[in-house]
Order: structure tokens, then sequence, then C-alpha cells
């Protein structure tokens, strides 16, 4: 039966547990953080690691797969640089009209490279932690991409390291748009499969009639309509991939469509990630 | 409780962690991470005292809610709830036979999952219930069956490297010598 210390273990413990729960949100995250630094050194140690198999695995690479790699990627900077030159005569000139017209000019994006370093161990959450922290100027909500596009936003920001939650999460959700028809909607989570959410209240995209009121776009949905972010909420900048739609269907009795959406990132081999610091 | 225990248990408490955190595998595969805090668990109620189940909840529970988005402390509940059910119910598991352990470690890690959605379900941000969630569960179940026997023999190496062993008994004594005269 019960001893007197396994009394006092079964007390500390309901206890601790107790306290727990109801600590705010804010001193909840504060000592997550704190937690999560007692795994320092596991860290560092993957990042040594993986820096070591790399350097062993270029010492193996042949001479002549470098040359030619070199002389492709030279080949490549030339092509890109002419069109950064394009685009640069298109910023200039986009900054002229806006001028012109009065708009307010468009800040460009401050990109913050990252490292992902763990993941979430709890199956039903999407996040992941990142090796920037407020020390890197990084702060909540702050979205995080990849060049393929969008990863999800900054949830929680400690010293040294941030919490990303990521696309699909039910905590992250996204103001988004239909590139080809720009019908607007909401990226929500879908159950069934990790690389696929869901875009929904989407209006109707039936061609417009004689006397209907509510005004569409009159373009159908189609598999392969590529999905970008809308800008609408703040959190996130207008243009940034989302993915592209799998299929359609109209839900709430017709009133609306609902779209599945296949990510354009592969969220669960993710490495390295930027931070967009607007 | 002895040094010994309270620096394996928080050790490999920290290590569990540190696995589910960093390898991905079970994830490409599986589509699930498994946990292996329930199967060290399992070990510890079978073996150890209540002070230890508590111990490896506490630090285990909170360095794995420290890295999700579960609640803190959570976890730390359905893993000593889970315990201290075992290390209660302790004399009637055979523990050494594998099949026992594995039976058990199938249970346990159903039951903390199973404990923390449960849980979950009475905040603000509630697990949706879903086909996929029900997968993973099973995932992590089978999981949690397979390390169980193994975590029972890696800490039964370990007992034998570091604890003190007592040498067997000699047939011989000395007041039993038959001396010729």
């Amino acid at each position: 039966m019960l001893r007197k210390p396994q009394y006092i273990a079964l007390g500390i413990l309901a206890l601790l547990g107790l306290i727990l729960l109801s600590l705010p949100e804010s001193a909840t995250q504060r000592a997550k953080l704190a937690l999560t630094g007692l795994f320092l050194p596991l860290f560092g140690f993957a990042e040594s690691t993986q820096s070591a198999a790399r350097r062993a695995g270029n010492s193996v690479v042949p001479r002549e797969d470098l040359v030619r790699e070199l002389e492709q990627l030279r080949a490549e900077k030339q092509k890109l640089e002419f069109s950064h030159a394009q685009s640069q005569e298109a910023v200039r000139e986009n900054d002229r009209l806006r001028k012109q017209v009065g708009f307010p000019a468009r800040a460009p994006w401050k990109l913050k490279p990252a490292r992902v370093i763990a993941r979430d161990p709890a199956n039903w959450w999407r996040t992941v932690f990142i090796d920037v922290g407020s020390k890197d100027a990084v702060r909540v909500d702050m979205p995080v991409i990849t060049p393929d596009g969008l990863v999800g936003r900054v949830s929680v920001v400690g010293a040294t390291r941030s919490q990303v939650v990521l696309l699909g999460d039910q905590n992250c959700r996204v103001a988004a748009k239909v590139e080809e028809t720009k019908e607007n909607g909401v990226v929500v989570p879908y159950a069934t499969d990790p690389a696929i959410v869901t875009l929904t209240y989407l209006s109707r995209g039936s061609p417009v009639k004689s006397g209907q009121s509510i005004v569409t776009s009159g373009l159908e949905l189609k598999p392969g309509n590529a999905v970008l972010t809308s800008g609408l909420g703040g959190v996130f900048p207008a243009g940034i991939r989302v993915g592209e739609i799998v299929d359609v269907r109209n839900v709430g009795f017709g009133l609306y469509q609902e779209a599945r959406v296949k990510l354009a990132v592969n969220l669960n081999s993710l490495d390295h990630v930027w931070v967009v610091a607007q | 409780m002895s040094r010994l225990e309270i620096i394996s248990i928080l050790l490999t408490a920290w290590l569990a962690v540190g696995f589910e955190i960093s390898f991905d595998g079970f994830r490409h595969w599986f589509g699930a991470q498994v946990s292996l805090l329930p199967a060290l668990m399992v070990h510890v109620a079978l073996s150890s005292s209540l002070s230890s189940v508590a111990l490896l909840a506490i630090v285990g529970g909170l360095a794995h809610d420290s890295f999700s988005a579960n609640p803190l402390g959570v976890t730390t509940l359905a893993l000593a709830f889970t315990g201290t059910l075992l290390h209660f119910k302790r004399d009637l598991v055979l523990r050494d036979q594998v099949y026992a352990q594995v039976l058990m470690g199938f249970l346990a890690s159903s039951l903390v999952p199973a404990g923390v959605v449960l849980a979950l379900m009475n905040t603000q941000q509630p697990v949706p219930l879903t086909a996929r969630l029900a997968a993973q569960w099973f995932v992590m179940a089978a999981g949690g069956a397979v390390a169980t026997p193994l975590i029972f023999r890696i800490f039964k190496h370990l007992n034998r490297w570091f604890s003190y062993q007592p040498l067997p008994e000699s047939h011989y004594r000395a007041t039993r010598q038959i001396k010729r005269t």
C-alpha cells in the first residue's frame, strides 16, 4: 500500500500538474523556452555531426564533378544577373508610377536564414523550432518561407530559438487567393492528409448570369490553379505561393466552395527556412 | 531511490525526448512519431518505486511539452496516471516475460496519448478526432510495444554494468571440512 514518501511524490505531482496547467500563457511560454535550453547540447551535437558528415561527403566528391557544377552555376549566375537587371528596371518603374499616383512605396522583404532544430513530438500539432530568436530581430507572427513557398508563421519567440506553427496546423490560418480567378478564401487544415490544406469560403465560381446579385469572378476553379497569399489579415504579405488546387466542391448547401490545395512546400523534410521581416 | 537510478531516469528521459524531436524517420515511414516515454514508464513503474514514476513523469512530461504546442504539464499528468496504474498492478504482471513487456508497452503507449488528447478536448484547442489520428494512435501504441522489451534489455545491461552484483555462494564451507587426522 502507499507509504509516506509515495504520498508525498503523488502529492507533489498533482500539485505541479495543477500549477502548470493554470499558469498564464506568457509564463508557460517562458517556461517552455527555458526547458528547451536543456537540449542545447543535443542541438550542438546534431549540428556538428551533420557538418562533419557534410565535410566527409565533400572530401570524396571527384574534382571533375565539382568543375562541371561550377560551370553550371556560373551560367546560372549570369542568367540570374540579366533577370535581376530586368526586374530592377521594373522595380524602379513601379516606384516611379507609385510616386506619381501617390501610393506608398512597397518595403522590400528582409530575409533571415534559419535552421530547423526540432520538431513537435506530438503528432496532432504541426510546429517546429528554428535557431533564430529575438536576438536576431525575429518577432511573433513573422511569416516563414522557403524558395518553394509558404511554411508558416512564428508563434513563440525566445532569445535564440523560436517556435514556428506550420501550414496545416489548426493555429495557422492564412488568407489566400487563387491566382487565376482572384477568388479569396482562408486556408485551414485538412484532417486526412498532412500534405494538403483546404482553401475554404471561396465564392461560387459559376459564370455570372443575368440578374444574379452575388458578383463572382465568373471563372471556374480548376485543378492546377495556383494559390497564393492574398495579404489580407496583415500577417502574410501578398504573393507567397501556398500550393495548387487538387479539386473543388460545393459546401454550405452550395453557398460557397472549398478547394483542396496541395502544399508547395514539403513540410516533412524542412531543413532550412527563411523568416520574412517585413 | 539510488543515485544511479535517478541519473539513469533523467538521462534516458532526456535522450527519449531528444530522439523524438530530432529523428523524423517514423514520420516519413509510418506517418506518426513514436514516443519512447511510455515504454520507459513501463520499465520504471514495474521495477522501481513510485518516486521514480513521479520523477520520470515530471522530467519526461515537461521536456516533451516544452517542444510541443501542448499545454505545459498535460503529458506529465498522462504519464503519471499510466505509471501509477501500472505500479499498483505490478504484482500481477510477469515483467520478465517479453510478451508481458510488449503488452504493457502497447497499453501504456496507447493510454498516454489518449490521456493527452482527452485532456486537450477540455481546452480551447481541442484536437480534431479523425481517422488519421486513430491511425497515428495505433502507430504510437505499436511503436511503444516494440520499444518496451528493448528498454527492459538496455536497463538490464546497465544494471549489470553499474550496480553491485553479489558473488554466487560457494559450496565450500570451512566448518564442513573433513579433516583427516
